[in-house]
């Protein structure tokens, strides 16, 4: 579980947002600072355009690739009603990096059910801890070249957190070494634009 | 491609973050394997999905995605016959179409090793039902390992080969969803060379069963699996870990959670840890048995240790309380996790969990409703304008019979085209069931890819005993859902090399069917809403199947196409003017690229999710809906 030093992270979003490459990404910085690591993906059925959860884990205790419920140090939410859909996960003293982006699901564009409001999301998040670090992912991505960025800026965030033991020189290097050059400038700009607005809230 | 390339890479030591599909891919090498055939399923998709890339630069080394699972192992298995290292690789539900062959398999055995992946999952992320493949080890009498994380799948797979050329039989390598798509560091080891070719020898009296043969070869099966049993009770494959009164037996992805929780709990306890399960070594569960006063037995899905070690138990008259799914400990339904174990493991010791999940769940059970988010078709996907076409030119009335593939998710509101489901290639047999007792107008549709993997047989069926279904043919040039592998009528090969595509339409004119249409769902809306109704006309006069064939490339190969050329056709837009918000395309298309203002109703383009197909355009009543002008 979290004890052993083991670091616990929950990724969440919309099928095509990036979460599995973010994580893929965390990882591959862990492994490359000699930390054992498992990630958690899911495929297949599971991704088209639903809801999508992937976990990290960092830490000599990590064996499986599960975070239950209550065990997450770290939420990150690619969008805020699936980051709620996920809050479970948080452990009582973890945190949550939420990206306040709105992507409407179907069911509301087609007046079946309702979004809920910026206000009960945030208080529901506070039933569970009243660590929430919340940034507009979409906009500093869009600032940084490219609405494909939003996964950088979560990047940026979670290495902003100081919850992760990933070194921040180590994530630019993976994101240089597993995307094609002509990415590489939005890549690092929007890494470092996520990690700066969460220094902000910090 | 960097991961193909690098599975590729001669480097003995070399540590790299694997999910086990990508260090099985690694395995291949690694074993020597010079044959493997496959038909993609998720979750084993990405072996294959790096074997196709990696094969062309392997000396002496074929790959193929075989038109289905049957064929796949038939094709594996006369590999392993003639002499070469060979695997077949399937999901769950695709070792049951490769069923038939799997049990002459055993009775005949091969002359080199052979292994079976099979993929099962557990929660069925991705699949039509959670069936348990370990019992085809056991009715089938094949050896089987079940790995518990990458670097096992890898190890594992290359011991596999080893039991199987000692027993001269395959072995079943049955992973879970939980194993496939865990990612953890992995080390390469060493590549092993392959033969060129080999010479076939014939034995005519040991590889064709017919029945005076089988009757020869059932006691050397079960002969050979009483030494596949001093296998298993001596392999390291079955180890013991820790040590205390409590006894616990496990296998596969459980034994991390079986380990997370002893640690987090601070709880001793013996692990006998299988990783050959078939056939399960009686001495050391006997042993193990007899040590402990309380055996725990953690397994995901059926009691299939826990039925073994009862057994084992009253054989032997070890008396032993053996805890598991038969007490209602543990659950036969769905994946497991650290959670399921230190709660079943509290309850049997009688303490609390550390963490108080039932105050977690009491406080998720408080949250506010959500607005659900299911997997959908996606932005761009020609299925929409298909299924949009065919729903509108039938009001929703026919029956719509489905299959396996990205497009069983037009079962959602609104499109609500899949009605009946059974497995692949069944949306043309379910149609002629249904169309023989009721009357009702039936338009199946089915993906290309599934059309060639088990379709033919219902077309012919249907031909021969002129069933009256119209049947669309959803040709996307891809195996789509499972991660965009080819098939017969794409014209590239597992070997990546080109050739000259089978042609749906044709395939079907071959097959008697007397009407055949070729449609492309991007032209006109009105043009193929006015398709349908002419070709389910056509069936009601003429009581034969009809075939449409709709072919518009997957929406994610158009987007990456779009990315690597650089050439993009201009965007859409909805006109704020001339957009009355009666919502007809929101209610209608279900876009995931489409949303209404929150303020003005009225429908928006969100231009970071649309793919461009432009379908909504012929949707909207008003004309509201429009391409910017270059």
């Amino acid at each position: 579980m979290t004890g052993n030093n083991t670091i616990n992270v929950a990724i969440t979003g919309v099928g095509g947002q990036g979460v599995l490459t973010l994580a893929e990404i965390l990882a591959k910085a862990a492994l490359a600072d000699s930390l054992n690591v498992r990630v958690g993906e899911i495929h297949g059925m599971a991704q088209r355009g639903g809801h999508v959860v992937c976990t990290v884990r960092i830490g000599d205790g990590a064996r499986g690739p599960i975070v239950d419920s209550g065990t997450a140090d770290l939420l990150v939410g690619f969008e805020p009603v699936e980051t709620l859909r996920e809050i479970q996960t948080v452990a009582e003293d973890g945190s949550v990096l939420v990206s306040s982006h709105i992507q409407y699901p179907v069911a509301v564009s087609m007046g079946k059910a309702e979004y809920p409001s910026h206000e009960e999301i945030i208080s529901s998040f506070k039933k569970f801890t009243t660590r929430i670090l919340e940034i507009d992912a979409m906009a500093l991505a869009q600032q940084a070249g490219s609405s494909m960025s939003v996964n950088m800026v979560m990047l940026g965030g979670i290495l902003g957190t100081g919850i992760t033991p990933i070194q921040k020189k180590t994530a630019i290097d993976i994101v240089r070494t597993t995307f094609p050059k002509k990415f590489e400038g939005t890549n690092v700009q929007a890494l470092e634009l996520g990690m700066k607005a969460v220094e902000a809230l910090l | 491609m960097t991961k193909p390339k690098e599975l590729l890479e001669d480097k003995v030591g070399k540590k790299s973050l694997l999910l086990a599909n990508e260090a099985i891919a690694r395995g291949v090498l690694e074993a020597g394997v010079r044959l493997v055939a496959l038909y993609p399923g998720t979750p084993s998709s990405e072996i294959g999905n790096n074997l196709t890339f990696m094969a062309p630069n392997i000396p002496n080394f074929y790959f193929e995605f075989s038109a289905n699972e049957k064929v796949a192992l038939e094709v594996a298995g006369a590999a392993a016959v003639a002499g070469v290292r060979s695997m077949m690789v399937c999901k769950g539900p695709g070792l049951n179409v490769a069923a038939d062959p799997f049990f002459s398999l055993t009775y005949i055995g091969v002359r080199a090793g052979m292994v079976i992946v099979v993929a099962d999952d557990p929660s069925m992320w991705s699949s039509q039902n959670e069936n348990d493949s370990r019992y085809y080890a056991l009715m089938g009498n094949m050896p089987m390992v079940e790995p518990a994380d990458p670097a096992e799948a890898k190890s594992m797979l290359i011991e596999a080969y080893e039991i199987s050329e000692k027993l001269e039989l395959p072995v079943l390598l049955r992973t879970t969803t939980r194993v496939n798509h865990t990612r953890a560091p992995v080390e390469f080891g060493k590549i092993r060379e392959r033969p060129t070719t080999v010479e076939f020898e014939k034995d005519p009296f040991r590889f064709v069963p017919i029945p005076s043969v089988a009757r020869k070869r059932h006691p050397i099966l079960l002969e050979t699996m009483r030494k596949a049993m001093e296998v298993s009770e001596t392999t390291s494959l079955n180890f013991t870990y820790g040590e205390g009164d409590l006894g616990i037996i496990t296998s596969g992805v459980s034994y991390n959670y079986v380990l997370e929780a002893l640690e987090s709990m601070e709880l001793s306890a013996e692990v006998l840890k299988l990783g050959m399960t078939h056939p399960v070594p009686e001495g050391k569960i006997g042993e193990f048995l007899k040590h402990h006063k309380r055996v725990v037995i953690v397994e995901e899905l059926e009691p299939f240790l826990e039925t073994h070690a009862r057994r084992i138990a009253q054989v032997n008259k070890i008396s032993v309380e053996i805890l598991g799914k038969e007490q209602g400990y543990f659950s036969r339904a769905f994946e497991y996790s650290p959670r399921i174990v230190i709660t079943a493991l509290s309850r049997i010791i009688n303490r609390n969990t550390s963490i108080n999940w039932e105050k977690i769940d009491k406080k998720t059970g408080k949250l506010p409703d959500l607005p659900p988010r299911p997997p959908l078709l996606c932005a761009g996907c020609p299925h929409r304008a298909t299924y949009y076409a065919i729903r509108t030119a039938t009001r929703g009335k026919a029956i719509y019979p489905s299959d396996i593939g990205c497009y069983t998710l037009s079962i959602a509101p609104p499109l609500e085209t899949a009605d009946i489901l059974f497995d692949m290639g069944s949306s043309i047999t379910t149609a002629c069931g249904i169309v023989r007792v009721t009357g009702q107008d039936v338009v199946a549709t089915i993906g290309d890819s599934t059309f060639f993997a088990s379709g033919l047989p219902g077309i012919a069926n249907a031909v021969y005993n002129s069933h009256p279904i119209s049947l669309v043919v959803l040709d996307n040039r891809t195996t789509a859902m499972t991660g965009h592998q080819p098939h017969p009528g794409t014209g590239v090969t597992g070997m990546q090399e080109q050739v000259t595509p089978l042609d749906i339409a044709e395939v079907c004119k071959g097959l008697g069917v007397k009407y055949v249409k070729t449609i492309q769902p991007f032209d006109s809306m009105a043009t193929m809403v006015a398709e349908v109704r002419e070709m389910v006309t056509w069936v009601r006069e003429n009581q034969a199947p009809a075939v449409m064939v709709s072919i518009e490339p997957c929406a994610l190969l158009t987007a990456a196409e779009r990315q690597r050329s650089g050439e993009y056709p201009s965007k859409y837009y909805v006109d704020e003017e001339t957009c009355t918000a009666c919502k007809r395309c929101l209610n209608r298309l279900s876009c995931p690229a489409m949303y209404q203002d929150p303020e003005t109703e009225k429908a928006v383009i969100d231009e970071t999710l649309c793919n461009l197909c432009g379908t909504c355009v012929s949707v909207c009543p008003q004309g509201a809906i429009k391409q910017e002008e270059v």
